[in-house]
């Protein structure tokens, strides 16, 4: 009989239970004979058995001007890093002095590095000289869990500054890494201003790893499996810019020369691709390019006059009566007006019990002429015709109070004030139409950025398309060496073109005819439209503005102009603009440049403290 | 109060289980830790709860309606292992993983829990009788169906699981020595192929010798040598076959110091990292073996070097403890239990218990090949965990219902 139903029975229970002691038996004995018997042994192995993954930085991305010049390089900089596990503390004098860092300061860097991982090196010591780097070198030996890693730092071959367009990087802050720590590691530079962060994580590439096997003193024995494991790093991509970067040094230029501080914005007005981009007072970018000592940094953010600012896209002022031609707009496109309609200036305008004054008596003024001479009672009386709500709408369209959606970095939205903004903020039927009066000269509460008004120029100058502006036109990808264009928005600002025509002849009229509040900004040689604005200042001297395009009739540049506390746009602003985009158009300049004004601003303050 | 409570739950196998996988969990996290991927940590955590839920169904279930169900899930079970076979991602080269909405599923680990459920339905039968040839073929016709679909994907580990834990189930049901020296055989001398000519010989030798000594009927006892030797040549036809990785892993087991670098790296590394850990270890996320990933995707197979590194002998030994008192827990339910089905299926989940334990922890020390299976309730794995704490959940339901026939 081959079933004999033993099922269950005590003896099959004895055996079963018998088998699983006998196998745990062998497990534990063994578990016993591997670490306690053979633990030295093993143990030792483990330490000899150490691999470093060695941190190969890629080579961020360059950054080239619209001719194909290199105005964004890479250079060598050498950091010293220490793994905690390893380090022996026996070599903490050695390691202090010959980094030349205090030992509270190095026993802090060492603490930080503990907590971020105690195996993985970090560096402690960032773009050290190349005398202390062979100083390391020689003691490798005895400084165990001492390395050294190369990374690349920004290096800039022109003379142009370019501070805000650039951007610059800074080490990662805690609360960054605690969001991005798969990529980036304690001590890593990230961009955090202007184009390094708009496109840093295409500039910075991918980081690469070398494993070599360490001996128990923490000596590199060889590569770790014949380099089978190492990853090569992957360059960073390269930004092809918009930017003219000898536009861009003369733009920089203009305003050193002229200490003023504030703005330039110049525009390719078909594209929105941007020329040049100024903001004053500025930096040298090279003093942030490395590392940056913690002295000079509060300095730059603690100094009153504000080098980190970016004037151009951040500031928040009323654009005087540059903004003029967005009431026109509405009228006009509203059927509010024709070019027939006049109205008589007398120099003012009584609006309830308060009278608006006017610089001059225009006497009969059409919209056109209104333009030319800048005549406020013209377009006191046209708003209250107008209504708040279509000015409003206007605004908007010319992309007031919103974003432009530019790669420069941050920006301000701006406020363009609405019937709902005052409603809130002052609440229903508390605010008169009076305020409306203010915002129909650009005044008030109405606040623009430079970036936003070159916009707006390069609409007037392209016949009515909202472009948005960019520096990078094109971006090329290292690993497949193709060049890519970036994609851009646009939209229309839904004028007619018999509207505007009109607004157009009258910012010609502003340049070219007699009265014409910007006379200064002509070029010689070249038809030009733009108009002038002077912001009011309750805290100090007014703002000088002057929005332009050029030539006339197929603009090649747009501009913006924006200079704090320096008075009338047409005497201020207006000669700036001109020369800019005489420079631009000439390739140089064909007359010589006017006097400098009085020093008001050092603008030059800033950089000489941070180079010495 | 808590005699009563004794009566009917299983505090031993559910307190032991749920230690285990807070272990398990401990040891995850540190292995993923620093390397990149914490996000496998979040998922178990996730996994474990699920298992947990699942494991409290599998407890209360009716044993009867879980008799009943035995042969369409496992017949479900087969028509989704084919499935796989035929669609699965395939991860390190084998086929075994089923994608569902971007988590993965590895059938396999269930198809063990629906297989021993379905064997042991079969064997508790009233009709059903081993001295019968044919449903003595039935009964391993159960574990083989799946192993060779399992084998297919191809997956040697758990291939080698089935084919373990149909002796100890064959065992306990009631086989007489010479079935189960014919099931022994072939294994034997399957094993001696795969290992080279000359110990083919001998434990062919062995096969014979023991077929001859407990042969009750010497025409079956020579069917038996017959099919020893046809089972054995067709396994070292299929070896032949196997992707170079798994057959590298099967013959560099024998000497791995000889490739420190290539094949053997894993178990020589393993040692290492379980050997420096000493009697107390190195401390929790202080493991330098560990924490420098010298074993790549240690939180799967090779979890337990992370417990021997870091825990040390005390930790490491602890957790061996606590997997001895759960196997020898799930014998006495077995043998306390009056239902035959409930008998017999759980002494199935306690040798597959067994089997993962043994050669998961048996590779880890250097003293068995590397087939990469999971070590229970401590890998990182959601289909493995789910489907461990679910037979957990069987063994308590057995337990609490040990008095009913």
């Amino acid at each position: 009989m081959i079933y004999d139903d033993q099922f269950g029975s005590p003896q099959r229970r004895k055996a079963l239970t018998a088998v699983v002691l006998v196998i745990f038996g062998v497990l534990i004995l063994r578990l016993y004979q591997l670490q306690l018997l053979y633990h030295g042994e093993l143990d030792k192995k483990s330490e000899e058995n150490s691999v470093r993954a060695l941190i190969r930085e890629p080579i961020r991305g360059y950054m080239f001007d619209r001719n194909g010049k290199l105005i964004v390089d890479v250079g060598p900089s050498y950091s010293i890093t220490l793994a905690p596990f390893e380090f022996d503390k026996a070599t903490f004098p050695m390691l202090s002095s010959l980094l030349k860092i205090d030992s509270l300061t190095l026993e802090e860097r060492i603490a930080r590095a503990r907590t971020y991982s105690p195996f993985l090196p970090s560096r402690i010591r960032r773009d050290v000289d190349i005398r202390t780097l062979a100083l390391i070198e020689e003691h490798l030996p005895v400084l165990r869990g001492i390395s050294y890693e190369i990374e690349s730092k920004r290096v800039y071959p022109t003379a142009v500054h370019a501070s805000h367009l650039f951007g610059y990087r800074r080490e990662i802050s805690d609360a960054q890494l605690a969001q991005l720590s798969e990529y980036y590691r304690q001590g890593d530079l990230v961009g955090i201003a202007g184009l390094e962060a708009r496109y840093e994580s295409l500039l910075r590439g991918k980081k690469g790893y070398e494993f070599v096997s360490v001996n128990a003193r923490g000596q590199i024995i060889g590569s770790f499996e014949d380099g089978k494991r190492d990853v090569t790093p992957r360059e960073g991509s390269d930004l092809l810019l918009s930017i003219d970067i000898g536009l861009q040094a003369f733009a920089e230029s203009l305003m050193t020369h002229g200490n003023y501080g504030g703005a330039i914005v110049a525009m390719d007005p078909t594209n929105g691709g941007i020329l040049a981009l100024v903001s004053k007072p500025d930096f040298d970018p090279s003093v942030l390019s490395g590392v940056t000592p913690a002295e000079l940094w509060s300095q730059l953010q603690n100094d009153p006059a504000k080098p980190l600012f970016n004037r151009a896209s951040l500031t928040r002022y009323p654009p005087g009566s540059t903004f003029k031609m967005v009431l026109a707009a509405a009228a006009l496109q509203e059927g509010v007006i024709d070019e027939n309609y006049r109205i008589r200036c007398t120099g003012g305008f009584r609006f309830g019990d308060r009278v608006f004054k006017d610089l001059h008596v225009h006497g009969s003024v059409n919209i056109v002429e209104a333009i030319q001479r800048s005549c406020n009672v013209f377009f006191y009386q046209l708003i209250l015709k107008v209504g708040f709500d279509k000015w409003t709408e206007y605004g908007h369209r010319f992309g007031f109070g919103q974003a432009t959606g530019t790669d420069t970095g941050e920006e301000t939205t701006g406020l363009l004030p609405s019937a709902a903004y005052y409603d809130t903020r002052y609440g229903k039927g508390k605010w008169t139409q009076g305020f409306l009066v203010s915002l129909a000269i650009g005044q008030g509460e109405l606040g623009v950025s430079p970036l936003q008004m070159a916009r707006y120029a390069a609409a007037l100058a392209n016949g009515g398309t909202l472009v948005q502006p960019h520096a990078v036109q094109f971006i090329r990808n290292k690993s497949t060496n193709k060049i890519e264009e970036v994609p851009h928005t646009s939209s229309a600002v839904g004028l007619s073109p018999h509207v505007m025509a009109l607004i157009r002849e009258g910012m010609q009229r502003v340049v070219h005819a007699p009265g014409g509040t910007g006379g200064l900004a002509r070029i010689p040689g070249v038809i030009s439209g733009g108009k002038t604005g002077t912001a009011e200042n309750p805290h100090g001297e007014d703002h000088a503005w002057y929005v332009g395009f050029a030539p006339f009739e197929s603009p090649k540049i747009a501009v913006a102009v924006m200079l704090e506390n320096s008075g009338f746009g047409g005497a201020k602003a207006a000669p700036v603009a001109g020369l800019l985009m005489e420079k631009y158009l000439y390739g140089q300049l064909r007359r010589n440049l006017p006097r400098p004004a009085p020093a008001k601003l050092d603008t030059t303050r800033v950089i000489t403290q941070a180079v010495h | 109060m808590f005699e009563y409570f004794k009566e009917y739950f299983d505090y031993k196998g559910f307190l032991i289980c749920l230690v285990l996988v807070g272990i398990g969990l401990l040891s995850v996290n540190s292995a993923t830790f620093d390397v990149g991927a914490a996000a496998a940590f979040d998922k178990q955590i996730i996994w474990a709860g699920i298992g947990f839920v699942c494991m409290l169904v599998a407890a209360f279930f009716p044993i009867r309606a879980l008799q009943r169900i035995a042969f369409p899930v496992y017949i479900a079970m087969l028509a989704v292992l084919l499935v796989v076979l035929v669609v699965g991602k395939s991860i390190s080269g084998s086929r075994s993983w089923f994608g569902l909405g971007g988590f993965g599923g590895q059938p396999s680990e269930f198809a063990k829990v629906a297989t021993i459920i379905a064997m042991a339905a079969f064997l508790a039968r009233t009709t059903t009788s081993l001295s019968n040839v044919k449903h003595l073929l039935i009964a391993i016709g159960f574990a083989v169906a799946p192993m060779v679909l399992v084998l297919a994907q191809p997956d040697l580990g758990t291939t080698v699981v089935f084919f373990a834990m149909l002796l100890p189930v064959m065992y306990w049901a009631g086989a007489s020595n010479s079935v189960l020296a014919a099931i022994i055989a072939p294994i034997l001398a399957a094993a001696g192929a795969l290992l080279g000519t000359l110990t083919f010989l001998v434990t062919l030798v062995l096969a014979g010798a023991l077929l001859y000594f407990t042969r009750q009927n010497r025409f079956a006892a020579a069917v038996a040598f017959a099919l020893t030797l046809a089972i054995a040549l067709s396994v070292q036809a299929v070896y032949e076959r196997l992707p170079a990785y798994q057959q590298k892993r099967i013959s560099t087991f024998l000497n791995p110091e000889l490739d420190p670098k290539g094949a053997g790296y894993n178990v020589m590394q393993s040692k290492v990292a379980i050997g420096s850990g000493g009697f107390l270890g190195k401390g929790y996320r202080q493991g330098t073996q560990t924490q420098l990933n010298f074993i790549p995707e240690q939180w799967t197979d090779f979890i337990f070097c992370v417990l021997g590194e870091e825990f040390g002998f005390l930790g490491a030994s602890i957790v061996l403890t606590m997997f001895a008192a759960l196997l020898l827990h799930g014998i006495r339910v077995a043998s306390l239990s009056k239902n035959k089905f409930a008998s017999v299926a759980a002494i199935g989940i306690t040798s597959l218990f067994t089997i993962h334990v043994l050669i998961n922890i048996g590779m880890s020390m250097g003293l068995l090949p590397v087939i990469g299976i999971p070590l229970p309730f401590l890998s990182y794995g959601g289909s493995a965990l789910i489907a461990n704490m679910v037979m957990v959940g069987l063994l308590m339901n057995f337990y609490a219902n040990r008095k009913e026939h």
